[in-house]
Parts: C-alpha cells; structure tokens; sequence
C-alpha cells in the first residue's frame, strides 16, 4: 500500500483506494490505513479513539473536537490525510499518569454533562482554550464554549467548570 | 454510611464521560458487521412508480438493497393503549414506503454495504421515479374543503378528536364580565439529541437470538413490536441500551429503521449496522408540538376566572407513530392548569400534513397548553388592568380543595399547594424587586418585561414497573430495572434508593437496566415516571429480599442485616445470602400523578436587532421528594434551558411544498451557553401521597413554563404591541417586526 506522500507528486487515488497515513495522537504513532476522503474523526475512531464522538458531520455541534498543533479543530470537517505529521491530543490523552486532568475534575464537580456525549468535545475545546490563553476572561471562555453544543446542560455548568478548572491551574502555577 | 441515602445528593459516577472510554452504540462492533443505508423521499408527498436498484447493487461492497417488496406488510405499532383508537391503524407507518410516500425523508429503500462510505455513495444512486401528489404542507389546511389526503384510502386528514368536559359553559360564560378570545400557535421543533440514533444488530445462528444494540427508552415494548413485525418469538428478541447521549422523549421509540436493521440482520445472517446522521435526524426522528388553538376564556370583572373553550389542530405529521394521539391528547389534558375553572370545553383534533411524524419531546402537550393558556392569562390581565401574578394569586386552586378532579376529564390533582409553591417562586427571585428594577430600566429607554406561567405536568404515568434485586455472592447486589437511562443519572438515584432500603452502603448496589433479558417486563423512561415507577418497585423488591431473608431466620424484617454476603440477625446467628434467593417488587400506578410548577423570565430587547436577551430565568417544581436533589435541579435547568430555545431560536420549518427548510444544525439554532443565563432552580418537596416514597416527577417540568414565561415576558417588554405575541420562536425578525409599530 502506498504511502500518502507518494501521491503528492501527481498520482491519482481512487475514492475507496487505502493509503498508509502517520498520525501521531497523545504522543503515540497511530499508524493509518484509510482512503484520503476518510475524515480525520473516523480515521481516529477506526483506530481504537473512540472517546472523539460524531455528533452532526457538518462542524456545528463540536462532539469531534480534538487539539492539532494545540489548536481545537472539528475532526469530523478534516481529512486524516490533513493531520499526517501533525501531533494530534484526543479525550484519551487528557489524563495523565492515571490521574484526572483539572477539566475532567471539575466537570464532575460541577455536573457539567449529563448523557456525555458532548464532553469530549466540550473537555478539548477547553484544554486548548487553557493552555494557549491561560488568562482568559470569563467573557473569553463563554465565547469560546460556545463553539460546542450541550443539549442536556445548556452550557451554563460548562462554563461553570471550565472557570473552576481555570482557578486550579493557575493556582498550580504558583 | 449504610442508610440515609434518599434525599442525599450522592455523586453520580460519571467517569466514563470523561475519559472518553463510554460506548454508545456507534462504539460497539460485531465481527463481519455490514453497513446499512437508507434512501429517503426527496418530496413529501408522491406516487412511487418505479425503484430501480440495479445500478446501485452493482457499486464495489454492496451487498444488498431492500425495497417495500422486499419485506412483509407491516406497520408500526401504537405502545400506549391510551394513544390508540379505532381509526388510528388506518395511519399507522410502514418500515419503508408502499407506493406513495408522504413526507421527505419517508425510508424508500436501503443499502447495505461493506463499508459505510460505499454505502451512503450507493445509496445515492438507487434510482426512484415520482409523480408527485399534492401536499398539505400545514395543519389549518388539512381540514379545509378539498385539501389533498396524506392517506387517500383514509377519507380523511383527521386522526382523532379529543373532546374534554367539565362543568356548564354556557351558563358560565354567560355570566362573564369579560370574554377574550385569541389564536396562538406553537410551532415545531424537537428534541435534537447531540448522538443521533444508531442500531447494530446481530443474529445468534447457535441460540437463534436475535440481539439489537442501540436501544433505549422502551426497549421491552420495542422487543413485542419486532416480535410481531418480524414474527419471531420475543424470547428469541433481545434488546440493550448503551450509553445514549440523550433522549428527551424522541429516542427509543420504535422506528422504521428498527426494523429494518433487525430485518436484514435476519436476511442476510450478517451483523448490521446503521448510524442516523444529522441530516437524516431532521427529518427521520421524531418532530413535535406544532400546534394551533382558537382560545376563548370568560372571566369576572374583578378576575376570577370562569370557563374557557378551546378548540385546537395539532400536527401528527404524516403517519401516527408509535405515540398514537398523544400529540392531541396531551395538550388537552393540560389546558386546566393549576387554575379552580367553573367549567371549560376542549375539543383537540389530531391532524395529518406531509411532514415527518410527530412524536413526543419533553413537556410534551404541556408546554403548547402551558404556552397558550398562560399567554391568554396575561391578555386578561392587561384587559383587567390586573397585575398577571394577582390574577393568577386569585384563580390557583388552593390546598384545602385537593384532592381536585375536573371529572368527568381524567384529571385530578391528589397533593401540593399551587398557592404556596407560586409565592415561593416570587418571594426567591424577588418579584417586587424585580417590578422596581423593571421601571428603573424601561425609564432609561431600556425594553424590559416580566413574565411567568403555572402549570400542572402529568407523570409517573403507570400502568407499572417491576424490579428485580439479585445478592451475589461477593455481598453486592445486582438491580435490575425496566426503565432506561438516557443521561439523566437515574442509575444514581435508583441505587440510592436500592441502598438505604436494603440497608447496605451505595457500593454494594448495581442498577442494571440495559438488557431486557434481565427483567420479564419494563415500561421504560417517559412521562418523568423512572424514579416514582422503578424507585418504588425498587423499593418494594429490596423489602421483599429483607422479608424472605428474615423468614429464614425467624425474626422480624427490620432486625436483620446484610453484612458481607450474610444475611445477619442480632443475636449473630446468620445465613449466607445466596440462599434467601432474589426480591421482587412490582409497583403498579393505575393513574397519573399531577405536579405543580412556575416558571419566571425576566428579558430585555434589543431595539435595533429585536435580539430577545433572557437576564434571569427561574423554574419552581414540587417534586413530592427529592431522592437526589443535586441532580434533580440539573434536570430541571437542563430543561429549562432546552425551552429557552424553543422559545427564541428553534424552528423546523417547511416551505410550501413539505419541503424541510432546517436539516442541518446551522439552520436549527440551539442554544449555547452565550444564549442562557444561569438558570435559578427552586425545589418544593410536598410528599406525593399516592405512592410509598411520596414522590413526583421531576425530568420535564423545567421545560413546561419556560416557552410560556418567555413569550409573556417578551409581549411584557413590548408594551401594547404584546398583545401581538402570538406564536414563537421570537426570533429577531419577528420581534422586530413588532417593534416597528411600538
């Protein structure tokens, strides 16, 4: 099977015609055998990542988000090809050394999801909000949030969350 | 701690969300699972002439593809007797259309492939030749003269007529002061789940069971219905629930695709697998509460309300679904209200358009009568120069008068205390206040208003559940239940009950409720009736276990223990627990049970754009007792959070053809955390007095008022123009619209 670099050169590829994709999600190799029109979403799915979830297809409710580069990206709108070589952060990853990462513990805390669909989206939307704008006002944060859909909370105990999760971080900085 | 558990806000163990490890149907695979496709209607309303299938069966990976001809005749069933009437079969919806389809996105075929995406490209090119019907594309034109037919061998548009009764109208209203008289108009929109439905199902070839993953809400009834409509034995059915990523009413039911997943696992000896996307959810799952009500209500010059008639249209969509009339029962039902009316008349037609069927989403009925009678509340109150919360003070139905019955309607309100639990919600968010800050603000130019609705919400609606409490040998105890768990944590709340009836801490309780080979019967999770129905079987079963436990060793229930996999009584003398055997509970709930609740909305406008902003919003319901308070007040700001947009943002339209103008989400607008304020949740627990642990429902209240409060605090906000607010959602163009003559 042919790797996807390859075919940059000017080789067609058919629709359902596989090629080797290397992604590289929570610091591990995902090494990918998918057609180029795979979506990034099920191109991670299909390789063992289930905790990315598919909510609508159309990059409106935000169920895919996932971090590239550290930067939120609507997993079900890109290509696996697009990701090849970037370093991709996925639900999976978000805890670290078996412990639960601030988000993850303050959506508990602060009944942030109901039927969970939505939280994976919800927990890397916000992973990358705080780690690219530690200081983020709360206006910041609730614009940013409502990028995603949250059918069964509203929103308002996100919000609530990620402002305690942003409390905790910062105090840990020192 | 081994007692003590009910009225506790025990944490709910929702780490499976978080890490991403919890598997919703999409998540699950079976060895060798093909992929299924189905091909929708693109017009509402159409003689199928042809279907040529040859060139998508001839695609790379396909298998199969399916039309009408291919499966037998047979329709989905009606699950609630009470939703079910002579006519209502003649309605009833076919698993994939049989020579005319009757709305966009009717099932006409279905591709089944290796792959999902050669799938969906087959799909494409299954080639159906139309001659297109005319089309009632709107429920007040369904009963006009020579209106097209949805079903022409019917004769008819009409599915049902309720008709309720209480009391002499005419006499009434003929001593009334004043009469007002309007028409209002819920529109349609629906549930929208973030996970969409999906289904997998897989044939045992050495049991010969067959298993459906992917089920939810009802699954005991969706079992008897692929039983019948696949005529294989229900033992020979099994149907399990994984994580659902909410439900509110529309997933569960028993579809088309039920069917059709299940059928063509059995055809093709092939686990199959299907997973609804987001186009398709807009117009295959099911639509709600469109409706129309002419409103006339009497009342006395110093407001005291007398009687109303009502006479309303509401929308079944194309075919009656598994719901029956409840789209037209429901909202009868509810017209009363929490309101000491002399005498009322309500007559509610079902009616048919060539638009997706309607089904029920949470407050179902409640919500449009809510919507209606409480917007009408505060037209009399204008008329009367009466402040709307005075004129509601006047007409609630006080403590002393319940039991209430509108007899010979099937409503009556066992307990509660309407009055009190309305002054609660004033007194909480300061309605005097809130009436100062309001002049304040309007004489700063500002477009302020204040709105609120009472409402009674019908749940715990029986006929019944059962539980099973299994000890295992480890000491722990396995619960299983019929009802399902769609995201609200009733898991939670039914261990906790489980917990402190047996005596036992939470950890040693498990709920199972995900398989229906664990439990005979289950009703399943609607109507707000998990916790009243199951936590009372729940209940009765762990008393039950205690009772026969007791009987080995002679004593008195309420002496023994269950400590460590024994069965202990205070002497010491103990028996293991495997042989006392299992408890059963089964609770039975012949009638419903009313709960009161009242909503308040405090808006501003914005005068350039008509942008409604929501500044404080409050929910108020008497839920009997909270086992788990903390997460009761999650479902009720969830709810009132989904009626916020309801009442602003949300609207499935359609355009004069039956074609659906909202299938994607971009044009559904839901509402994100920018649109919602913190929603204030105020708790009464006034003990039901119809079942053992004194609770209500719970799950849908927050929804019931809400679209009403908006609706009265926006018309509020617009002075004299309010008296225009008619229908919703107040989308900016609309409130615009009615600004432009303030």
């Amino acid at each position: 099977m042919p790797h996807v670099d390859q075919h940059l050169s000017g080789d067609w590829l058919e629709a359902d015609e596989s090629v080797r994709i290397r992604l590289v999600a929570n610091d591990q190799e995902l090494p990918v055998e998918a057609p180029p029109r795979c979506t990034l979403a099920d191109a991670l799915r299909d390789n063992g990542l289930k905790g990315t979830r598919l909510g609508c297809e159309q990059g409106s409710c935000g169920a895919c988000t996932v971090l590239l580069d550290g930067r939120p990206v609507r997993s079900c709108l890109m290509l696996a090809v697009q990701a090849e070589g970037g370093r991709l952060e996925t639900v999976e990853g978000l805890a670290a050394g078996g412990e639960l990462h601030a988000l993850q513990r303050a959506f508990h805390d602060h009944g942030a999801l109901q039927c969970g669909f939505c939280t994976s989206g919800f927990l890397m939307l916000a992973a990358g909000l705080l780690r690219e704008e530690p200081d983020a006002g709360r206006e910041r944060i609730r614009e940013v949030l409502s990028a995603n859909l949250c059918r069964c909370t509203g929103g308002g105990p996100i919000l609530q969350a990620v402002l305690a999760a942003q409390r905790e971080l910062r105090g840990g900085r020192g | 701690m081994t007692s003590g558990y009910i009225g506790v806000s025990v944490e709910r163990d929702d780490l499976a969300f978080l890490d991403g490890t919890a598997c919703y149907v999409a998540d699950v695979d079976r060895e060798g699972q093909l992929y299924a496709r189905v091909v929708r209607s693109p017009v509402a309303h159409a003689r199928i002439l042809d279907i040529d299938v040859a060139e998508a069966l001839a695609q790379p990976g396909v298998v199969a593809v399916i039309t009408a001809a291919d499966i037998p005749e047979t329709r989905i069933p009606i699950r609630l007797p009470m939703a079910e009437t002579p006519y209502t079969h003649l309605f009833l919806q076919p698993p994939l259309a049989r020579e005319v389809v009757r709305y966009v996105g009717e099932p006409v075929a279905v591709v089944v492939a290796s792959d999902p995406y050669l799938a969906e490209d087959a799909a494409e090119l299954v080639d159906v030749d139309f001659d297109e019907l005319d089309v009632v594309s709107d429920i007040l034109s369904a009963t006009t003269q020579g209106t097209p037919l949805v079903h022409a061998e019917a004769g008819t548009n009409i599915v049902a007529t309720v008709p309720l009764g209480y009391g002499d109208v005419e006499a009434a209203f003929a001593r009334a002061d004043v009469v007002i008289r309007d028409r209002l108009r819920m529109h349609r929109h629906t549930a929208v789940p973030m996970e969409t439905r999906g289904l997998l199902a897989e044939m045992d070839h050495g049991t010969g069971v067959l298993t459906l993953w992917g089920a939810a809400k009802v699954k005991h009834f969706t079992r008897s219905a692929l039983s019948s409509m696949l005529g294989i034995e229900r033992h020979r059915i099994r149907l399990v629930e994984n994580h659902v990523g909410g439900g509110f009413g529309v997933r569960g039911e028993p579809y088309p695709e039920d069917f059709l997943v299940a059928f063509l696992a059995l055809r093709l000896g092939r686990p199959i697998k299907w997973i609804e996307d987001r186009a398709e959810h807009f117009v295959a799952t099911n639509h709600a509460r469109e409706q129309e009500h002419d409103l006339e209500i009497a009342a006395t010059a110093d407001g005291r309300l007398l009687a109303f008639r009502d006479r309303a249209w509401c929308d079944q969509g194309a075919y009656v679904r598994s719901q029956g009339i409840l789209p037209a029962l429901l909202p009868a039902l509810h017209l009363p209200g929490p309101y000491r009316w002399e005498a009322f008349s309500v007559e509610t037609r079902g009616v048919l358009t060539n638009r997706t069927p309607v089904g029920t989403y949470r407050g179902p009925g409640m919500t449009e009568a809510t919507f209606v009678r409480e917007r009408m509340l505060d037209k009399l109150a204008a008329e009367l120069r009466l402040d709307p919360a005075e004129l509601r003070r006047r007409n609630l139905i006080r403590p002393g008068e319940l039991p209430f019955s509108f007899e010979p309607a099937p409503i009556t309100y066992e307990s509660g205390d309407f009055p009190a639990g309305f002054e609660h919600l004033l007194d909480e968010v300061g309605y005097d206040d809130l009436c100062k800050q309001r002049q304040v603000r309007r004489a700063s130019g500002e477009h302020v208003g204040i709105g609120f609705a009472a409402y009674t919400e019908i749940g715990a609606i029986g006929p019944f559940e059962e539980a099973r409490i299994v000890p295992r040998s480890d000491g722990r105890f396995v619960v299983h239940v019929g009802v399902a768990s769609l995201g609200q944590g009733v898991e939670t709340v039914l261990g906790q009950i489980a917990a402190e009836k047996l005596g036992v801490p939470m950890d040693a309780v498990s709920i199972d409720h995900h398989d229906t080979e664990k439990l005979a019967d289950g009703f399943g999770a609607f109507a707000s009736r998990s916790t009243t129905l199951a936590g009372n079987a729940v209940a009765l079963a762990a008393e039950d276990l205690r009772a026969k436990a007791a009987a080995r060793l002679d004593v008195p229930a309420g002496e023994i223990r269950f400590v460590q996999g024994q069965v202990r009584e205070p002497s010491g003398r103990t028996i293991p627990l495997a042989e006392v055997g299992e408890g059963r509970g089964r609770f039975d709930k012949p009638h419903p049970t009313f709960s009161f609740g009242a909503a308040l909305s405090l808006v501003s406008i914005d005068r350039e754009t008509g942008l409604v902003k929501v500044l404080r919003h409050a929910v108020l319901h008497d839920v009997g007792r909270a086992v788990n308070p903390e997460l009761l007040r999650r479902q009720l700001a969830g709810a009132a959070s989904q009626g916020i947009g309801a009442a602003l943002l949300e609207e499935l339209l359609y355009d004069e053809y039956g074609q659906p103008q909202s299938t994607i989400m971009a044009d559904y607008r839901m509402p994100t955390v920018e649109e919602l304020p913190d929603i204030e949740v105020i708790v009464e627990e006034r003990p039901n007095t119809a079942n053992p642990l004194g609770v209500k429902g719970g799950g849908e209240s927050g929804m019931v008022g809400t679209p009403a409060a908006i609706a009265n605090a926006v018309a509020d906000a617009l002075g004299v123009e309010g008296a225009r607010v008619w229908r919703l959602p107040l989308t900016p163009d609309r409130v615009r619209e009615m600004l432009r003559h303030h």
